[in-house]
């Protein structure tokens, strides 16, 4: 495909973007190193393939865009990157990210934020900004992300490139590193439909290492097909408010129009407690997240501020000092709802929403629908700084993904037009574990909509 | 729904995370705003009858239990600060009287 040594190139070329953390002398030599050991049969020979700094390499330090784990070196590979390695793939260096992940913007990264590949005023999308602007701005055909509530499809829409989050339990977690355990799920960018898809398809599968990864084979690649002829496509209304941005709106229903033309059946349905998704993702995601980093402590991993003689007081100015603002929110957040007389008014609640929401889902694909359409952000990309005063705000961007995380379903973003230049993504979300009904449907959206024309 | 001040020290403690004392407002202000908005939820029936949604396989399947190596690829002298004779070299802790 194309040699190492063109790689750390193109990655250079970018450099003003601030997506990659990984240093580029480093990853020269890396990738030489890599290139030299590639498995020549492998199906994803010579591919550069960047990643999220949430995801352990062996190659090169995993801080998960944080001070707490600065210089961290993870003594293993991530399943995925040991599959990805298996298949022929090169490492492309470590991507920058919103803190542990938490963000919609890669503002949030203690390393400096990412600048959007089109408009240096705008954010990437968060919280895999970082792969997705290295993907968007042309340098890697494809990279990996992970996901908690929509940091592969949310920053996929806003950079104009394909992002898939697969089944919850179709790629295994061991070595992505845990912030929302029960929704978090490694997640991939392409170019296109094909380069992402079949990045997926090398990752995905049993292992024995992640209990929470379910016993079967990876995914078997679709072909494109010749039309959407017998494919259900249900609109869920309350994905289309009346207050949604007019050039989204215009980008999905050319979409759709051009969905029909091939043949699909399109119908509206409902998902009723669509408007309970944010809140209840912002009860259980950082209840998890104040479980999962009560490890980073000065002691386990990472650098220690303050050491002091006194252990608590170790504990408390590392996590004080090394935890950014919005990591430090989440995981208060996250203990006040877990604590002793609230756990039933949130967290309790939060759980049960979460049944009511998957539930709604499963009864619109019982009757019948294939795929659900929505757009993958309620704007396109927004300004630096514009939302960061304003936690809510900047929740709210992630308001049509979270819900797929939510039930554990799949979903794809795809560029679908444009608005003054910014991309515009439009959602597909498909049914567990069918991943390939959806990538099918994506193919034939793809090879149909003008991606770059305003919408 | 209110934060107070004595609200964001008491959970800071239980999450054992110092807090500055001049960020302690705004960081009252904020979880306010935060846990008044996700208190939506109440409009959730309060009922048993919803039952929790868990992802994932239905079971934990079990593996063979069998001892397997599972070889570092970066060897233990590489991952620590000081490493001698097959032992990790660390501070003294104390002393016996």
């Amino acid at each position: 495909m194309s040699d190492a040594k063109a790689v750390a190139d193109r990655l250079v070329k970018v450099k003003r973007l601030n997506a990659l953390l990984t240093p580029v002398k480093d990853l020269r030599k890396s990738l030489v190193a890599q290139e030299a050991a590639a498995r020549p049969t492998g199906v994803l020979y010579g591919m550069p393939v960047a990643v999220k700094d949430n995801i352990c390499t062996l190659e090169f330090s995993t801080s998960c865009g944080s001070r707490i784990l600065e210089g961290y070196r993870s003594p293993y590979d991530a399943t995925a990157i040991a599959k990805l390695k298996a298949a022929g793939a090169l490492i492309a260096g470590k991507t920058n990210c919103d803190e542990f992940a938490m963000g919609s913007s890669t503002e949030h990264s203690a390393y400096g934020r990412v600048i959007h590949p089109l408009d240096k005023a705008r954010v990437p999308g968060g919280s895999s900004g970082g792969s997705a602007a290295l993907v968007g701005a042309g340098a890697v055909p494809a990279a990996l992300g992970s996901e908690t509530g929509g940091s592969v499809r949310q920053p996929a829409s806003f950079c104009g490139v394909v992002g898939i989050k697969p089944t919850y339990g179709r790629v295994s977690r061991y070595g992505l590193v845990a912030f929302g355990s029960s929704l978090d799920q490694i997640g991939v960018f392409g170019r296109s439909v094909h380069d992402a898809a079949r990045v997926l398809s090398v990752i995905s599968g049993r292992d024995a290492r992640d209990a929470t990864c379910e016993d079967r084979d990876p995914l078997r690649l679709p072909t494109v097909p010749e039309s959407l002829q017998g494919f259900v496509i249900g609109l869920p209304r309350e994905y289309f408010p009346p207050e949604l941005d007019p050039a989204v709106r215009r980008a999905c229903e050319r979409a759709v129009r051009l969905m029909k033309e091939q043949g699909a059946a399109v119908r509206e349905v409902s998902l009723p407690h669509t408007p309970y998704a944010v809140p209840t993702y912002y009860v259980i995601a950082p209840a998890e997240a104040s479980s999962n980093l009560a490890r980073y402590d000065g002691v386990r991993y990472g650098p220690r501020f303050n050491g002091s003689a006194d252990l608590r007081a170790l504990y408390r100015s590392t996590r004080g000092q090394g935890f950014g603002p919005e990591v430090r929110r989440r995981i208060l957040v996250g203990t006040y709802v877990l604590s002793s007389g609230y756990y039933d008014a949130y967290y309790r609640r939060a759980q049960q929403m979460r049944a009511l929401i998957a539930q709604d889902f499963r009864n619109v694909f019982d009757r019948g629908v294939d795929l659900l359409f929505t757009p993958t952000t309620p704007t396109p990309a927004f300004r630096a700084g514009e939302k960061l005063d304003d936690p809510i705000a900047m929740y709210l961007s992630d308001i049509f993904t979270v819900t797929a995380n939510l039930a554990g379903l799949p979903a794809i973003s795809i560029p679908i037009g444009r608005v003054k230049g910014l991309p515009i993504g439009g959602q597909l979300i498909g049914q567990a574990f069918l991943e390939d009904e959806m990538i099918e449907a994506a193919y034939a959206l793809e090879r149909s909509v003008p991606a770059t024309d305003e919408a | 729904m209110s934060v107070t001040r004595d609200d964001v020290l008491r959970i800071a403690q239980l999450a054992e995370l110092d807090v500055d004392e001049e960020a302690l407002p705004e960081l009252a202000e904020q979880m306010s705003r935060i846990l008044d908005y996700v208190a939506q939820l109440s409009a959730v029936p309060a009922n048993g009858t919803v039952k929790v949604f868990v992802p994932g396989p239905d079971a934990i399947r079990f593996r063979a239990d069998e001892v397997n190596p599972a070889p570092l690829a970066v060897g233990p002298e590489e991952l620590a600060p000081a490493f001698k004779e097959g032992f990790f070299v660390v501070p003294k802790l104390g002393q016996f009287e």
